[in-house]
């Protein structure tokens, strides 16, 4: 027993340095369990409040650019609003409008910190649960893809963005409606890659992605980007590509949240298909 | 270790940590290089730093950048391997007692080799520990790997320029 009391205490370096070691490594790979966590909303909480102030300054900056964006944004809406279209009695046929039913519902924020150069790469916003944010909810900036919600603090949601390994978005050709992934595997924040593209497919260069409205996140036809580049592989049953991303990662400002007013339903759907 | 020591220990952790995560965080060249100089705070601990405080010391320090970059374990496991590193590497580069003088290793005290060897060698692996533990696949090894050495250039420097900045020589 004293041996072994000597023996600890001789090589304690070791000991602690495997203790730490292994300590850290299974936080790092238990990640996703941690969200939620308490420890994981302290962590939130104190680097939301740093980087809260950081970017309350480093806005000023960009004041013009958000200017411009929020004027185009407001252009966009106003040719939305009843007094710009041209009505006509048609819809006294219908006695209740059953038809229209608001499915998707925005939620805007700023970004309070981003990143590009990371291989795995998230944002912060400055909203939260308590503004009615969820996991799992898409981020897009205009009618371009950002991201997807993973965790949220009371005032804070952290976002896994489009340029992370774990990121993967259906996508589809806008002209003929075909599924595809698109993935990103590092290097520059501009360019992404298209995968599992049928071979029959002919595609030129330009050739348009958005998104298919197949995963619950994004609703159908927001612009993910545009073919820069493809390889037709000889061997396998698939093509590869090289996709423009539209959105301009370095640079969010304001980004919305879009939330599924139909979600519930859809799941309940599908969990009561598998309980059957 | 002196009380003087250590809280220009202190000080200096704090200065690192918030320069690292409101700046050096926000720099990439051509989306690959990214500077890590926090690390210097290890560098910089005094040759009779205990071995435990050394470990609790790094670990503390990279956790502390974990929670701001949300990584949680990721700066904290690499800073841990590099302090564990640190002694071996002390004891594999110097010759004889006189490369050990004066109380903090210094480009002034150890002379340029020295400190090249040193810095060089630490920084390789943590930036390696760093990025790799953060792909986790090794399919984009080459990719990675330029990622590393890029970097780790780019924190040499940084840490090159902060040696001559903050303890000129034939002070």
């Amino acid at each position: 027993m004293r041996n072994l009391f000597l023996f600890f205490r001789e090589h304690y370096f070791y000991f602690l340095f495997l203790l730490l070691e292994t300590f850290s490594l299974v936080l790092l790979f238990n990640y996703n369990e941690f969200q939620g966590s308490s420890l994981y909303s302290v962590s939130n909480a104190v680097s939301g409040s740093v980087n809260n102030m950081f970017s309350g300054i480093s806005e000023y900056f960009s004041l013009r650019k958000t200017n411009r964006v929020l004027i185009e944004e407001m252009a966009k809406l106003h040719s939305r609003i009843p007094e710009a279209f041209y009505t006509t009695d048609v819809n006294i046929f219908y006695k209740k409008d059953s038809i229209v039913h608001l499915e998707y519902k925005y939620i805007s924020a700023k970004v309070i910190s981003n990143s590009t150069n990371k291989r795995n790469n998230f944002l912060m916003i400055n909203k939260g649960s308590l503004h009615g944010i969820e996991n799992h909810m898409g981020v897009i900036i205009g009618n371009k893809i950002v991201g997807q919600v993973v965790s949220v603090s009371p005032h804070f949601s952290w976002i896994m963005s489009m340029l992370n390994k774990d990121s993967r978005i259906s996508g589809k050709f806008k002209k003929n409606n075909q599924l595809v992934n698109v993935e990103w595997n590092g290097g520059s924040y501009r360019r992404g890659q298209v995968k599992e593209i049928p071979k029959h497919i002919i595609m030129v260069k330009g050739d348009t992605i958005i998104t298919s409205g197949n995963s619950d996140i994004f609703p159908e036809g927001l612009m993910i980007g545009t073919i820069s580049g493809f390889k037709n592989a000889q061997d396998e049953n698939f093509n590869n590509g090289e996709i423009l991303f539209s959105t301009d990662f370095n640079s969010l400002g304001y980004i919305e949240v879009v939330v599924d007013m139909m979600r519930k339903e859809k799941e309940e759907l599908k969990d009561s298909f598998k309980s059957q | 270790m002196t009380s003087r020591t250590v809280f220009f220990n202190i000080i200096r952790f704090f200065f690192l940590i918030f320069f690292q995560v409101l700046i050096l965080n926000h720099i990439n060249l051509s989306g690959y290089i990214n500077p890590y100089l926090y690390i210097y705070f290890i560098l910089l601990l005094p040759f009779d730093t205990p071995r435990w405080m050394l470990l609790i010391a790094a670990f503390v320090l990279g956790w502390s950048i974990d929670m701001f970059t949300n990584t949680i374990g990721l700066n904290a496991s690499a800073c841990v391997a590099m302090a564990f590193a640190r002694p071996f590497v002390i004891s594999a580069i110097s010759s004889g007692p006189e490369s050990l003088l004066g109380e903090t290793p210094s480009l002034r005290n150890q002379g340029l080799k020295w400190f090249l060897y040193y810095s060089i060698i630490l920084i390789l692996i943590h930036h390696f520990a760093l990025f790799f533990l953060e792909i986790f696949r090794f399919s984009e090894f080459m990719a990675t790997l330029v990622r590393v050495l890029l970097s780790s250039l780019f924190t040499l420097f940084l840490v090159l320029i902060s040696e001559y900045l903050l303890y000129p020589r034939g002070k």
